[in-house]
C-alpha cells in the first residue's frame, strides 16, 4: 500500500508467517480477530482473499485456553464442577451434564428421578437461552441489528428461571455427582409454566418477520453447503450436522437420563446449507418447549441428590468411561480416566465446536468474505468451548 | 465389529460395557496400522469424536474415539507411543477433522504424528509450546491396565501384556515401566 | 456596484445558515436515530441527558471533539486527513440550491440538480481516500466496495432523476416544485412512481445506509473505510453521513413530493416534514433489516434497478414528446 517504516509489521507473527508461506502472489493476507466483531469473542480466522473472495482460511486457536484438562488433574472430581460452567457460557448445564455423568458411570452413581427431570428442564431450557444467543448474535453478523434485542428479552426470562435453582446467571455448576444442588421450587416451576405459552407466541413472529425475510433467506440460502461425508470426515455433531440431513443427536443415538421416556422430534433438515442449520436451530427451540412441558407433567416427587451423594473429595473409582450429551451445539463429550486417586487421572472433554469449526477452512474456501463471516457464524461458535 | 479389524494385526480386541464405560468395542493396534484401521472405518462410515492421549507408565495411550452416524456405539482406537519417540502415525488424512485433535495432543503431551499437514502448536503459544502441560512425572504415571477398561476379550495377541489384567507386573514395551505405587 | 455585494452577502448567510443547520441536523438525527432505534428494539435509547436524553449527541459531539485523533504508521498522512474533510465540505454546497419554501434558497441557479448530483459524486473519492490512506487492509476493502457501490448506484440515480427532469422541463429544483401542486396526486410520484422508488433505494445505496452499508459492514470488516479513524476524523464521517441522507431525501422532497406544497401549513413546515419522514423510513430501515451481500447488491443494481431506469426514461421521453406534438 503506502510505505513501511519498517518491514515487521509486514512478516506478522508465527502463524500469519506459517500462513503466507504458502499464500499465492498478489493475493492479500487478512486477519479476522482475535478482535473482530463477528469472530464473537477471540477467535482468530486467517484469511488469503483475491478480491472478496476467500481462497484459503485458517482458524487460528488458543486465545482463550485455559487447560481445563490440566486443572481437571489438580482438583477432584467435584471440585472440578464449577470448571465446567465456565468451558461453554452458551449451554453451560450441557457441559455440567457430561462431566457429571462421566464422573457417575465410573464410579456406578444412580440418580434419583426427580433428579434426572430437573436436569432435563433446566437443561433444555438452557438450550433455548443459547440457540436464541446464537439467532441474535448470527443476525448481528449479517447486519440486523435487532434481533438480538429480542433474543435477550427472551433469554433473560430464561435467565430469571435458571437463577431461582442454580443461583447463577450464565456458568453454572449447578449438578453434582449423584443429583442436582437443588429442587425446583414452586415459584421455579410457575415461571417455566409461564414462560412456555409465552415463548411459543413469539416463535411465529421470529418467523414471520426474521426468518422468511427475503434479504435474510439470499444471505443463508445455498451458501456454505457442508456435505454428510464432509461431517463425517471432520466430525461435526448437532445443528451441523442435523443441517446437513443427518439424524443424529445423542438424545436419540446414544439415550440418556429420562430422553427415552419424551416424545420429542429431532429437527433436521436436508438443505445442508447455512439455512438448514438455521432451520434446524429455530425447529429445536420448539422442540425443547416440548420437553420441559412433558417433563413438568411427569416429574415425580421426590430427591434430587442421591443419598450418601459423594464427597467433594470423593475419589472416582478404578476405570475409564465416556459420557456424551447433547450439548446445543453438538456432542458434549467428557472421558474420564481415573486410577482411584484422589484427582482424576485424565480427563478429556471433547467440545463439538471444535470439530464444528474445524471444517471451516474446507467449507470456506471460494466463498466471498460475507459468506465466510455468515458460514463462520452458522457453525454456532462458543469461543472458550473451543479453546477450552 | 470384529471383522472391521481382520488382517490389521490388531493386539487387543475387546467388547465393552457401554453402560459402564460409554464404550462399545475397543481395539489396541500396532501403531503401523493406525492408518489402515482408519482407511476402513471411513469407509464404514464412522465419525471421529475426539483424539486424546493418556500418560500411563509404558508409554502414551493416544485414544481415538469414533462413531457412527446411523448405528450408533463407540468405537474405541489405541495406539501405544513410547516415552522416549513418541510418535504415531497421522490420520488426518483420512479423518481431516483429526488434524486439530493431533496437534492439540502434541500441545499437551508431545506426541507426535506424522504426515499431519500442518503440525504447528494449536492451543498453546508458539513460544512456549514445548511445555506438554500434561505430561506427567515419571512417579505419577499410573499402569494402562489399571485405568482401562479391560472389557470382554474378544481376541489377544499372545505378546499383549498392556491391557491384560493378569499379566506379569512388568509391561515389555516402555523404557520406563514401574509399578505405580504413587 | 451595489448588486454584487448583495448577492455575495445572500451566499454568505446561505453557507452559514447551511452550516449550522447541517450540525444541527447531524445531532437531531443522531438523536431520533438512537431514540428510534431504542424502540425499535424494545429499549426507551438514550434517557439520561436531558429530557428524554435529547442532549445525548451533544455529549457525543463533544467525546469526539475531544479525543485524540490518531494516524496508523505507515499510513498517507495528507490523505488521511484530507479524506473527512473532503467527505464534509461538498455537503456544505449540496445544501444551497435545495427549495426549503418558496423563494427559501440559499442559492438559486438553473443547474441546481446538476449541482447536487455533481458534488455528490465527491464523497466516493473521499471514501476511496481515507480506506487507501489509511494503510488498513479493512479500510482498503470497505474503499473497494465503496467506489463499486456508488459507482454503480450512481448511474440509475441519475436516470431517475432525469425522468422528472424531462417532465418538469427543467434542473432548477425550484422550477420543477412550481411545477408540483398541493395535493398527493398532483406531486410527481403519482406519474413517476418508478422513479421515486429507483430514486429512493438507490439513494439508500449512495449514502451508504443499511440494508446497503457494506463499506462499513461492521461485521465483515469492523468499520471499513473509516476503520482507523477517530474523534473528528471519524465524526466528520459521521456528520457527512447523515448531511448527505438529508441532501438526499430533500432532492427527493423536491422532485417527487412536491416540495413545500402541501395544505394549511407554511411551505417550509411541509418540506420538512417530508424530508423527516423519509429519513424516517432509512432509519426503520436499517433498524429491520439484514445487510444484503455485496455481489447481490451489484446484481440489484445493474440488473434491476439500470434497465428499469432506462426503460422509465425512455417512456417518459416518449410521453413528454407526445405531449408536445398533442
Amino acid at each position: 500500500m503506502t510505505r513501511y517504516q519498517n518491514m515487521e509489521q509486514l512478516t506478522g507473527d508465527f502463524y500469519t508467517q506459517n500462513f503466507a508461506k504458502t499464500a499465492r502472489e498478489g493475493s492479500l493476507i487478512l486477519n479476522l480477530g482475535p478482535q473482530h466483531p463477528s469472530t464473537h469473542g477471540v477467535l482468530r480466522v486467517i484469511v488469503e482473499l483475491d478480491g472478496e473472495y476467500v481462497m484459503r482460511a485458517e482458524p487460528i486457536l488458543g486465545y482463550l485456553h485455559r487447560m481445563h484438562e490440566k486443572m481437571a488433574e489438580v482438583k477432584t472430581a467435584a471440585q472440578f464442577i464449577p470448571n465446567m460452567g465456565r468451558v461453554d457460557y452458551g449451554h453451560a448445564m450441557g457441559w455440567n451434564w457430561a462431566f457429571v455423568g462421566a464422573a457417575e458411570k465410573a464410579g456406578g452413581i444412580e440418580v434419583p428421578e426427580r433428579a434426572e427431570y430437573v436436569r432435563v428442564i433446566t437443561c433444555e431450557l438452557n438450550r433455548i437461552a443459547s440457540h436464541l444467543l446464537w439467532w441474535g448474535a448470527y443476525l448481528l453478523d449479517l447486519g440486523a441489528f435487532t434481533p438480538i434485542m429480542y433474543a435477550f428479552d427472551d433469554r433473560e426470562k430464561i435467565l430469571d428461571i435458571l437463577q431461582i435453582p442454580t443461583g447463577s446467571r450464565l456458568t453454572y455448576s449447578y449438578f453434582r455427582i449423584g443429583g442436582v444442588a437443588q429442587d425446583l421450587d414452586a415459584d421455579c416451576i410457575r415461571r417455566i409454566r409461564e414462560f412456555i405459552p409465552w415463548f411459543r407466541s413469539r416463535l411465529p413472529m421470529y418467523k414471520d418477520l426474521v426468518s422468511d425475510n427475503i434479504i435474510l433467506r439470499k444471505r443463508i440460502e445455498e451458501i456454505g453447503v457442508i456435505e454428510q461425508d464432509v461431517c463425517r470426515r471432520y466430525g461435526a455433531t448437532g445443528p451441523v450436522a442435523r443441517g446437513s440431513g443427518i439424524n443424529y443427536d445423542v438424545r436419540r443415538a446414544a439415550p440418556y437420563s429420562v430422553y427415552p421416556k419424551l416424545d420429542f422430534e429431532i429437527p433436521t433438515s436436508d438443505l445442508k446449507c447455512a439455512r438448514g442449520r438455521y432451520d434446524v436451530r429455530m425447529a429445536e427451540m420448539e422442540q425443547c418447549l416440548r420437553i420441559v412441558e412433558q417433563c413438568l407433567d411427569m416429574m415425580p416427587e421426590g430427591e434430587v441428590l442421591v443419598k450418601g451423594a459423594p464427597k467433594p473429595s470423593w475419589k472416582v473409582p478404578k476405570g475409564e468411561a465416556y459420557f456424551a450429551v447433547e450439548g446445543a451445539r453438538g456432542k458434549i463429550g467428557a472421558y474420564v480416566v481415573s486410577d482411584g486417586g484422589k484427582n482424576i487421572y485424565r480427563t478429556k472433554l471433547r467440545a463439538p465446536g471444535f470439530c464444528n469449526l474445524s471444517l471451516f477452512a474446507e467449507v470456506s474456501r471460494g466463498t466471498i468474505l460475507a459468506d465466510a463471516v455468515a458460514i463462520l457464524g452458522s457453525l454456532d461458535l462458543i469461543i472458550p468451548e473451543i479453546d477450552r | 465389529m470384529e471383522a472391521l479389524f481382520t488382517g490389521l494385526g490388531a493386539l487387543y480386541l475387546a467388547k465393552c460395557d457401554a453402560a459402564k464405560t460409554g464404550q462399545a468395542f475397543q481395539a489396541f493396534l500396532p501403531a503401523g496400522f493406525l492408518v489402515r484401521a482408519a482407511e476402513r472405518l471411513l469407509q464404514a462410515d464412522y465419525h471421529l469424536e475426539d483424539i486424546c492421549a493418556v500418560d500411563c507408565a509404558e508409554g502414551y495411550v493416544v485414544v481415538y474415539h469414533f462413531d457412527h452416524f446411523e448405528t450408533p456405539g463407540r468405537l474405541t482406537l489405541r495406539v501405544l507411543a513410547p516415552h522416549a519417540a513418541p510418535t504415531v502415525p497421522s490420520i488426518a488424512q483420512l479423518f481431516q477433522g483429526a488434524e486439530w485433535h493431533e496437534r492439540e495432543t502434541r500441545d499437551f503431551h508431545g506426541v507426535l504424528f506424522e504426515g499431519n499437514p500442518n503440525f504447528i502448536p494449536l492451543l498453546i503459544d508458539p513460544d512456549m509450546a514445548d511445555c506438554f502441560p500434561l505430561r506427567k512425572e515419571e512417579k505419577a504415571r499410573a499402569r494402562a491396565k489399571d485405568m482401562l477398561e479391560a472389557g470382554e476379550v474378544v481376541f489377544c495377541h499372545p505378546a499383549f501384556t498392556l491391557m491384560t489384567p493378569d499379566a506379569p507386573v512388568e509391561g515389555n514395551e516402555s523404557g520406563g515401566a514401574k509399578p505405580a505405587t504413587a | 456596484m451595489n448588486a454584487i455585494p448583495a448577492e455575495l452577502l445572500r451566499i454568505l448567510i446561505g453557507l452559514v445558515a447551511v452550516a449550522a443547520s447541517v450540525g444541527l441536523i447531524g445531532l437531531v438525527m443522531v438523536w431520533v436515530e438512537r431514540k428510534v432505534a431504542g424502540h425499535i428494539q424494545r429499549r426507551p435509547g438514550p434517557f439520561e441527558v436531558g429530557p428524554s436524553g435529547v442532549l445525548q449527541p451533544l455529549c457525543d459531539a463533544l467525546k469526539l471533539v475531544g479525543k485524540q485523533l490518531f494516524m496508523p504508521s505507515g499510513a498517507d498522512p495528507i490523505l488521511f486527513w484530507l479524506a473527512p474533510v473532503l467527505a464534509f465540505l461538498p455537503v456544505l454546497l449540496l445544501f444551497l440550491p435545495l427549495p426549503v419554501g418558496d423563494g427559501l434558497q440559499a442559492l438559486n441557479i438553473n443547474l441546481g440538480l446538476l449541482l447536487i448530483l455533481a458534488f455528490s459524486g465527491l464523497a466516493v473519492l473521499s471514501v476511496l481516500l481515507g480506506g487507501w490512506a489509511s494503510n488498513n487492509k479493512y479500510g482498503l476493502l470497505g474503499a473497494a466496495r465503496a467506489v463499486a457501490q456508488s459507482v454503480a448506484y450512481e448511474i440509475p440515480l441519475l436516470l431517475s432523476v432525469l425522468a422528472v427532469a424531462f417532465v418538469a422541463g427543467s434542473l432548477d429544483l425550484a422550477e420543477v416544485v412550481k411545477g408540483q401542486g398541493t395535493w398527493p396526486w398532483n406531486w410527481n410520484v403519482m406519474t413517476q412512481p418508478l422513479a421515486f422508488l429507483i430514486y429512493f433505494v438507490s439513494a439508500l445505496g449512495e449514502t451508504n445506509r443499511a440494508p446497503f452499508d457494506l463499506p462499513e459492514a461492521e461485521s465483515e470488516l469492523t468499520a471499513g473505510f473509516h476503520t482507523e479513524y477517530s474523534g473528528m476524523g471519524f465524526g466528520l464521517f459521521f456528520l457527512a453521513e447523515y448531511a448527505n441522507m438529508v441532501v438526499v431525501c430533500s432532492v427527493a422532497t423536491a422532485l417527487f413530493l412536491g416540495g413545500w406544497h402541501g395544505p394549511v401549513l407554511p411551505g417550509p413546515v411541509w418540506f420538512v416534514l417530508k424530508v423527516s419522514a423519509l429519513m424516517l423510513l432509512m432509519v426503520f430501515a436499517r433498524w429491520t433489516y439484514p445487510r444484503v451481500r455485496f455481489d447481490q447488491l451489484l446484481v440489484i443494481n445493474w440488473k434491476w434497478l439500470l434497465p428499469l431506469a432506462v426503460a422509465n426514461l425512455l417512456l417518459t421521453a416518449f410521453f413528454v414528446k407526445l405531449a408536445q406534438f398533442a
